[in-house]
């Protein structure tokens, strides 16, 4: 009995000790539904997505752009129709989409892609594609907040705290950047290939979207920075878009969850009750009969022919007044990233300065125009009908370059509403009536996260400064002052 | 020399032993009832030799015929017994106390005598979280136990969180450890982070709730790192050890049976104003030629054209009600509605939302059968409670299948097992939060967004009268278009939520063990255990196709499995006549793996009401998966010295060796050393003194860091048309981990005076966190959001108090009370830093929606809420020149702490003769609440101080140029008192967002409940003495929740919209706490 024991007691104790000796516990940190690689197209197709998602939206809580423009006006809850951003944490999601969804994916897929590509020429206009995408990202980063994380970024083996660039630096590096890329998407090949929703990687399209980047870019800086915006738009000019076939559009399914991002916060969240048009856009439609008022907008009901928005601020029903039209709420309506229009308003606004970017500000301004009609459904004859108008026409509308190029832009720039935002911003026009109950004047800039207050409370303080004060209001690098 | 030696041997776990000449005796020390007497001395009155009996009374001593034993306990005269040809004799001890008291129950099961016991432990009595017939264990604790913040949610099954000796971790859950007769009970909640943050979801509460309350003969709460550290870390949060009924003397069958009904408390419900109607402001069809604007929009229907109710809306900041005027309401547009196109008188509805409320009836029954003998003992057990919810449609029903055996293979080997089966089906969970349409939470709607005019009754008959049609009922009050049947705006019907777009889940359990208990000498015993818990839980939501959401079925699965393997030895022994040792080894095997899959359809339901991923109108995303394992290893060793029985002292050690650590990180150690000195035995003058301990201990605590947080990996997404997409993932793994540490130090006072008639214990603790893995927020510029680190300390300071008097003992009354009381003082130490200085200073906890955010400030209180302020001047809010308050430009500012100041519970127990009354009055002082329910009804104007009249006697909210308007409380920047009348004409113009900022609806979230008041009465023995089957009979009548006696908190509970784990102080769409009054009869065979 005593054997039997014995045998009893010893013999668990000792498969105990030693299954738990000889056993390596730490193999089990392996997550065996996450991989530990991937290849660099799957971070890029992911941060292209996610740079659609935040450009195209109309949720408050990511774009409250559409409001300041006054393309559209909030329902119910009136915050950012009134320039609040901060009861939603705008500042902090808008920056975390741009550094973490984009950024921070792209900069690995650019690492990535050196392990995985072993040819030299697609590597090369790999990472064209991929640097100019990141140039994109950061380039709404500093026109959104002024200076910024550079330098520091993505550099979390060295540092949990980065330090903030000077935005106008940082800037002519982006265009230092966009020039090199341009160079290098000359190699041939189809770059990131499937998956660049946009382009499908074709070079020579990138090419000319590079380049419609730097013409943007370039005449970002003309009352700064003349010399350098000049460089680089006339550098620019013979390489960019030439027609609706060129716009650099995000391509969308019709089933989520690669959806236009409208779709999914008005349709999917059923959150149509919460917008209206807005009186100011609307009015200005209206004064010119213009024909994408229809393409725009809804009528002010099913049974009504006339069309109304909310004044700026001021809350009142969904039922009665325009809605957005049911074409951009398709699921798979494009994301927009930069049109031909757009391309021929910055030309225009080029010749007007006195650029040499081989044509006139009139002739500019009316493919501009003509553009826009066409691109959202309408037909020449109605271009022509519109552009023969006094208001219209470049040389009879009233106001400076500055107030007529502005007016049209804006107009195009509709379901753009950051790069809207950035048009009148630099431009100044169109002037847009205070809303009511407004919290401040018109904002220039979004005021830093939360987050980084709590967290990069040092460098983001030495920034606030540096840039003349953490608010909505003060005026970023761009703006003459 | 040769003990010292036996000693050693033992440690070596040799199994050499001597005295082979004596005879060796098993025995038992009962009291008059025949119950055991555990730790009772038993020596050879010739030799002095001796050993103490077990926690069961039982005692193994070698001895030769003829000798006498000696048996003697706490308070009882000893007892004498020869030694005869019988190898095993029972020992009756007249008068011994068999008290809770004195047996303390400690890590591993380890029962000990109170006066060898150095750290803190509270004990409560199972009849404490069963009488109430609550069937939570968990809630029924609340107010019990000193230190334990236990806080529910009011939702059918919801969460109810355990918080002993407040947070210590930043990013944990904080939530104690259960540990039912040796196996630890997982507690993992499901809940998702939108749903702890406020927002919307479900709560599925917390898996603890299981347990069978019936079953349970005590509960011992060990609070202190001391006390715990052999647990390992998953300790650290304190553990609740649960001992479960086991078979005694004969057979035993204890039956309950209750019928309980439920009803909502008043004072936790809106109170409305009943003055105006549908509508955010005077807007609608202006700028039209609408003839009813700007409150109405037009209608032609049986009586004309009239004025048409903006639908579309979901605000009472609408015209003004008067029963002259006559309107074309919903139900106007409602073809199958009796009022269809029929103007009614524009009124208050008769039937608010509390119609919606049921007083639900739910009834439980319980058998437990329990037998023993000298073979060993069984117990079979089925409980099955059906509870219904105030909710329509919302049920739960818990069956728990018991069996449990001992065998007595050997003299001295005794086998066992036990295994418990769970069966909980759930159906209709309440949605919380601010949720959407998809989760419904139908509070949200009638404390937030809600119409006046809306009559429930009649939404009700609406429901039924179209559940059959292709709109599935959701015939609803907030049609999209006014004036046709169209797709609601924002708001289903509120049944067609709880019948059509519902939740069920059920979670089928296995908690189990083999064990076998070896006692190889009189002192030294093995024990060998395995045990398992393991799960699978099936939750399914719905929302069918009419809703105004995108329909959706989703089904989730969690199959979790655990497995501890347990081997231990333990030593008990008299060294010396003067000393006692009492030690154990032990190693432990743990591994737990955690599986969960969720599904969902993409695009909408294909067909109504066929809830099947099959039925996805576009093809599925894939399933989420994930798959979590974790396996510790632990050795550990303890040895409790005590010098004749007064003075002990305590010392253990563990060795964990973690799979979650990078290699060469993942062994860690816990210390602990404790000394107990029981002072009342050398002052044995003092008669009034009946006893008095004094404790001191300190450990040292190690915690092994969440699974998967060592390597980065990549997280794969949805394929984009046949092409691959991943993301990183937005927290920064960490390969430097390494484990946590927590130094507790405690200090506590036992103190019993008058013949235990009063008794007082105390601990003191100061317990701080340091190298806390914690997924720190970064600058999301990093590329990352949150990084792992060892980063962050916290510290807890706090005071226990817990007192027991019986001021009335007689043969007929007895009166006993117990009061507890606890403070605890968090400080955030340390977040992150890094090698230059820089450092966080804020570490947000969770966002809630609409502003709001929990926060561990560096050098605040964890818990913290923040967001915007009044601007101050002398302490008053400041106004600007229109008479509107002045808000601070960021949401960021300190305006609440989730912190209690302290927290307690009285309970009273009340005998006369065979009639018991025992009342808990719960008690939390202290701690913030923000509401968002108050800050979006407010806005609205659903509220009665958003109508009325204002100063002046005229409505508020007419037109300033009509008098109307109201003066905000505050002061002008000057401080002088503010005498601007403000337009309150529209909402949010005076009241609600936008008006004030937040901290104008932070609320102080003490209060007092009535938490249980048990009336029993026993049928007197005598009666029963003719039937011979029948040993004991109560009838008891028991309510819960039955009154709030205080709270600042308007219109809600101050407990409700709790979920699991750290984020509290948020309310939005908070239900109502539910009375509950019940009858129960338990009887005794």
């Amino acid at each position: 009995m005593k054997i039997f024991n014995r045998t009893l007691l010893i013999a668990p104790i000792l498969v105990l000790l030693l299954s738990g000796c000889t056993k390596d516990l730490t193999k089990l940190n392996n997550d065996p539904k996450n991989p530990t690689n991937i290849s660099y197209n799957a971070l890029f197709t992911r941060a292209q997505f996610r740079l659609s998602f935040l450009l195209n939206n109309a949720d408050y809580d990511y774009n409250p752009q559409n409001f300041f423009e006054q393309y559209w006006q909030e329902t119910t809850y009136l915050n950012e129709s009134q320039y609040d951003i901060l009861y939603r944490g705008i500042p902090d999601l808008d920056w975390n989409v741009l550094y973490l969804d984009v950024l921070a994916n792209l900069v690995r897929s650019d690492s990535l892609a050196k392990l995985q590509i072993t040819d030299a020429g697609t590597l090369a206009s790999v990472h064209a594609q991929i640097d100019i995408t990141e140039v994109q990202a950061f380039y709404y980063l500093v026109t959104t907040y002024g200076n910024v994380p550079y330098t520091d970024a993505f550099k979390i083996a060295s540092t949990n705290f980065p330090r903030y660039d000077d935005a106008m630096t940082i800037y002519k590096d982006l265009l230092r950047r966009l020039t090199a890329d341009i160079a290098a998407l000359n190699g041939g090949g189809d770059g990131v290939g499937s998956a660049d929703q946009v382009y499908g990687g074709d070079n020579t399209s990138w090419t000319k979207y590079a380049n419609s980047m730097l013409l943007r870019m370039g005449i970002l800086l003309a009352d700064v920075d003349n010399a350098t915006a000049q460089a680089a738009v006339e550098a620019a000019a013979p390489h960019v878009f030439t027609s609706n076939a060129d716009n650099a559009y995000f391509s969308y399914t019709t089933s989520p969850p690669y959806v236009n991002p409208i779709y999914g916060f008005m349709t999917l969240g059923s959150r149509f009750e919460d917008f209206d048009a807005c009186s100011t856009f609307i009015t200005q439609l209206l004064s010119n009969s213009d024909p994408r008022l229809p393409l725009y907008f809804t009528t002010q009901s099913d049974t009504q022919t006339t069309y109304s928005g909310l004044p700026p601020g001021v809350g009142g029903g969904y039922f009665g007044n325009s809605n957005p039209n049911p074409t951009l709420i398709a699921a798979d309506f494009r994301g927009d990233f930069l049109d031909y229009a757009e391309v021929e308003f910055y030309l225009a606004e080029a010749a007007a300065r006195g650029y040499n970017v081989n044509g006139t500000a009139d002739a500019f301004y009316k493919n501009g125009v003509e553009a826009s009609i066409l691109q959202w459904g309408g037909s020449q004859a109605d271009a022509d009908a519109y552009y023969a108008q006094v208001s219209v026409n470049y040389t009879s509308a009233t106001g400076t370059w500055q107030q007529r190029i502005g007016t049209q832009a804006w107009i195009a720039l509709y379901n753009r509403a950051w790069d809207a935002w950035t048009e009148t911003r630099r431009l100044g026009y169109p002037v847009l009536p205070a809303p009511t109950h407004a919290v401040s004047t018109f904002p220039y800039r979004f005021t830093y996260p939360v987050t980084e207050t709590n967290v990069n409370s040092v460098n983001v303080a030495a920034a606030a400064t540096a840039i003349g004060g953490d608010l909505r209001t003060t005026k970023l690098f761009f703006v003459k002052q | 020399m040769r003990k010292r030696l036996s000693l050693l041997a033992v440690l070596l776990l040799s199994m050499g032993w001597v005295f082979a000449q004596q005879k060796t005796v098993t025995g038992k020390v009962v009291d008059a009832q025949n119950q055991p007497v555990p730790f009772a001395s038993v020596k050879i009155r010739s030799s002095k030799a001796g050993v103490s009996a077990d926690a069961d009374g039982k005692f193994i001593i070698k001895a030769k015929v003829g000798d006498f034993l000696v048996i003697s306990s706490t308070g009882t005269s000893p007892a004498e017994v020869q030694v005869g040809s019988d190898n095993s004799i029972i020992v009756t001890l007249k008068g011994a106390k068999t008290s809770l008291d004195e047996v303390v129950v400690t890590a591993l099961g380890v029962a000990k005598s109170r006066n060898r016991v150095a750290y803190a432990a509270q004990t409560i009595s199972g009849a404490d979280v069963s009488d109430n017939r609550t069937f939570d264990i968990a809630q029924s604790m609340s107010g019990k136990i000193a230190g334990a913040q236990i806080s529910q949610s009011n939702t059918i099954g919801g969460s109810t969180n355990v918080i002993l000796r407040g947070y210590k971790s930043i990013t944990g859950d904080n939530q104690a450890l259960f540990v039912i007769d040796g196996t630890p009970v997982n507690n993992n909640n499901t809940n998702t982070t939108t749903q702890m943050t406020g927002g919307g979801g479900y709560d599925y509460g917390s898996p603890i709730s299981d347990l069978n309350p019936d079953d349970i003969a005590s509960i011992t709460v060990l609070k202190s790192a001391a006390a715990t550290a052999l647990y390992g870390s998953r300790a650290s949060n304190g553990v609740i050890l649960i001992t479960t009924r086991k078979g005694s003397n004969g057979l035993n069958v204890v039956v309950n049976t209750a019928v309980k009904k439920g009803w909502y408390d008043k004072s936790t419900f809106p109170k409305y104003q009943y003055q105006y109607g549908a509508g955010y402001a005077a807007q609608y069809g202006v700028g039209t030629s609408d003839p009813f604007q700007p409150y109405f929009y037009s209608y032609t229907g049986k009586q004309g054209l009239g004025p048409l109710v903006p639908t579309t809306e979901d605000a009472s900041y609408g015209a003004a009600f008067d029963p002259t005027l006559m309107v074309y309401q919903w139900d106007a547009i409602d073809p199958t509605s009796p009022y269809y196109q029929t103007e009614r008188p524009w009124v208050a509805a008769k039937n608010g939302p509390a119609t919606y409320l049921e007083s639900p009836v739910s009834n439980s029954q319980s058998i437990l059968i329990t037998n023993s003998n000298a073979n060993g003992s069984y117990k079979f057990g089925y409980t099955r409670d059906n509870e219904n919810g105030i909710l329509p449609n919302s049920n739960e029903q818990k069956s728990i299948f018991t069996f449990g055996a001992t065998y007595n293979l050997l003299k001295n080997l005794q086998v066992g097992g036990e295994a418990n089966y769970y069966d909980l089906p759930t159906i209709g969970r309440y949605g919380t939060g601010y949720s959407g349409q998809d989760q419904p939470n139908p509070m949200m709607e009638f404390r937030e967004w809600w119409e006046m005019n809306v009559d429930m009754k009649e939404l009700k008959d609406a429901y039924f009268r179209t559940a059959n049609m292709p709109i599935e009922g959701n015939t609803t009050w907030n049609w999209g278009n006014p004036s046709q049947v169209s797709k609601p705006a924002y708001w289903d019907n509120p049944y067609f939520w709880r019948y059509q777009s519902y939740e069920s889940d059920n979670r089928k359990r296995l908690i189990g063990n083999v064990n076998a208990k070896w006692d190889a000498t009189s002192w030294l015993t093995f024990t060998g255990r395995v045990s398992l818990d393991q799960y699978h839980w099936l939750q399914e939501e719905r929302t069918n196709t009419a809703s105004v959401a995108v329909s959706k079925y989703t089904k989730f699965t969690d199959d979790f499995y655990e497995r501890n393997v347990d081997l231990m030895a333990n030593l008990h022994k008299n060294i010396s006549n003067a000393f006692n040792l009492s030690a154990l080894v032990g190693a432990n095997l743990r591994r737990s793996e955690d599986a969960t899959t969720s599904a969902t359809t993409n695009g909408g339901l294909a067909l109504p009401g066929v809830w099947s991923l099959a039925n996805s109108a576009a093809n599925p995303e894939a399933a989420i998966e994930t798959d979590q394992i974790r396996e510790i290893n632990g050795l550990y060793a303890s040895a409790t010295l005590t010098y004749n029985d007064f003075l002990t002292l305590d010392g253990s050690l563990r060795r964990d060796v973690s799979s979650t650590l990078p290699k060469g990180n993942n062994v860690y150690y816990y210390p602990s050393i404790a000394l107990g000195f029981v002072f009342s035995k050398l002052l044995p003058d003092l008669t009034w003194l009946s006893y008095g301990k004094l404790s001191a201990n300190f450990a040292e605590v190690g915690a092994d860091a969440p699974v998967y947080s060592v390597y980065d990996t990549y997280k794969i997404l949805t394929p984009y048309t046949g092409n691959p997409v991943g993301s990183l993932q937005t927290t920064k793994n960490n390969a430097l981990l390494k484990p946590e540490r927590t130094k507790s130090p405690e200090a506590d006072l036992e103190l019993a005076f008058l013949n235990n008639r009063l008794g007082l214990t105390a601990s003191y603790y100061s317990e701080k966190t340091i190298d806390e893995i914690i997924a720190v927020t970064i600058s999301a510029s990093t590329g990352y959001n949150y990084q792992y680190q060892n980063a962050g300390s916290m510290q807890n300071k706090g005071l226990e108090l817990s007192l027991t008097g019986t001021p009335v003992k007689t043969r007929d009354i007895q009166w006993d009370i117990r009061v507890n009381w606890s403070r605890n003082r968090n400080t955030v130490l340390e977040l992150y830093k890094d090698a230059s200085g820089a450092e966080a200073k804020d570490l947000q906890i969770g966002a809630f929606p609409f502003g709001p955010s929990l926060n561990a400030p560096l050098h605040g209180a964890y818990g913290q809420i923040r967001g915007s302020d009044f601007i101050y001047t002398n302490g008053k809010p400041t106004v600007d020149a229109t008479g509107a308050y002045k808000k601070t430009p960021d949401e960021n500012e300190p305006i609440g702490s989730t912190q209690p100041d302290w927290i307690g519970g009285i309970n009273n127990s009340l005998r006369v003769k065979d009639f018991t009354l025992s009342f808990l009055v719960d008690w939390r002082k202290g701690s913030s609440i923000f509401s968002l329910d108050q800050d979006f009804g407010q806005y609205d104007g659903l509220y009665p101080n958003t109508a009325g009249n204002n100063a002046n006697g005229k409505p508020k909210r007419s037109a300033l140029s009509d008098g109307g308007g109201v003066i905000l409380p505050g002061v002008t920047a000057d401080g002088k008192a503010n005498t601007q009348y403000i337009d309150a004409s529209y909402a949010g113009s005076a009241y609600g967002f936008g008006a004030a900022p937040d901290k104008n609806f932070v609320y102080d979230g003490s209060f007092v409940k009535l938490r249980e008041v048990i009336l029993s009465y026993s049928l007197p023995k005598k009666l029963l003495a003719s039937t011979k089957s029948i040993k004991g009979v109560q009838l008891s009548l028991i309510g819960h929740n039955l009154w709030i006696i205080h709270k600042n908190l308007p219109m809600a509970d101050p407990e409700a919209g709790t979920s699991f784990g750290n984020i509290s102080g948020f309310q939005s769409g908070a239900y109502p706490s539910v009375r509950e009054a019940s009858v129960n009869l338990k009887v005794n065979f």
